[in-house]
């Protein structure tokens, strides 16, 4: 009878942590929208940083973020856009590579880059400086 | 003779050592020089520009729900290299997919079936050693609804001691339902470089 009631109790415990939710996933250190790297801001400023959801006919919509930058002086410049859902976890797009672009003195530039899914949700723009 | 060829290997290995020993490069972070003929990263670039601009214009959001059918058309190569041009479209394909708005079919292309095995399996039909349970039925098989066709254009001109070399890697997407062409984008690819390098 006490053999049965423990295997029953066993059981028990098991299904009910079967059910149990998932254990939200804690970031480490909190992520930043706007990663600079300090080679960066001797040569341009980021003067605008914007996001917006577009609407899709289908219903959905997608992420869209739009930046520009300053430039000081003439400039190279790397940016790459991570893209993240709900859960923080990082969603594909076309590559990883940094994208590259050109300033000169005084210019201000606009890039845009659009989301690759519609569960993105969040965003990480990395500036850099390309060797 | 001994002496001779005591020294020739010793040389031979002293060379190989000194050779730039070959290393993975990872395309997330490439700092590599730049190379005149068009790379991996020209035909990131153009993908990541074409499948930005897709997405963001709603093209290939099917107002009806559900996704779109694209089938891959003639990508024209009006260059000086031998390109494969499923370098870029594979890239627009997997990023479509993976956006769950457009699935490709590998049913239908110009020169036959991308995979030849959808048709392939329709001949066990009527065939007395296949369960025929399994064998595909008539009319599954879906049309496209779009179509990605495009071209890549070099130009070469001498800009003083240097040479500057230009790519337009233009793409269309056609609706098949009405002849339109739903989106349009092209990616222009410049770079300068010395007269030595060679772009072909």
């Amino acid at each position: 009878m006490k053999d049965i009631l423990i295997a029953g109790c066993m059981s028990l415990a098991l299904l009910l942590a079967g059910c149990a939710s998932q254990p939200a996933t804690n970031p480490l250190a909190e992520r930043q929208e706007l990663k600079i790297d300090p080679d960066v801001l001797y040569t341009l400023t980021v003067t605008e940083l914007y996001e917006e959801r577009l609407s899709q006919p289908g219903g959905s919509s997608l992420l869209q973020i739009q930046f520009a930058v300053e430039a000081h002086s003439d400039a190279e410049l790397a940016w790459k856009v991570t893209w993240f859902d709900e859960r923080g976890m990082a969603v594909k797009g076309v590559g990883d590579a940094y994208r590259r672009a050109s300033l000169l003195m005084g210019q201000n530039r606009f890039f845009k880059a659009t989301a690759p899914h519609p569960r993105v949700t969040s965003y990480q723009l990395h500036l850099r400086e390309p060797q | 003779m001994l002496k001779r060829a005591i020294v020739l290997s010793a040389s031979v290995l002293v060379l190989a050592g000194c050779a730039t020993p070959t290393r993975y490069v990872d395309p997330a972070a490439d700092n590599g020089p730049v190379a005149m003929t068009m790379d991996y990263r020209d035909f990131e670039k153009a993908a990541s520009e074409a499948v930005d601009d897709m997405l963001a214009s709603g093209a290939v959001s099917n107002p009806n729900g559900g996704r779109y059918i694209m089938v891959v058309s003639r990508i024209n190569n009006d260059t000086m290299q031998r390109i494969d041009t499923d370098q870029l479209t594979k890239k627009i394909r997997v990023a479509l997919l993976r956006s769950g708005k457009v699935v490709t079919t590998t049913a239908v292309g110009l020169n036959g079936a991308e995979d030849e095995m959808t048709m392939r399996a329709r001949e066990l039909r009527n065939s007395e050693e296949f369960d025929q349970s399994g064998v595909q039925k008539k009319g599954t098989l879906q049309a496209p609804d779009l179509s990605l066709s495009g071209k890549i254009l070099q130009r070469n001109h001498k800009v003083g001691d240097e040479q500057q070399v230009e790519y337009y890697i233009q793409l269309s997407l056609t609706d098949l339902a009405t002849g339109l062409a739903f989106w349009e984008g092209e990616t222009p690819i410049i770079k300068r470089g010395s007269n030595d390098s060679v772009s072909w």
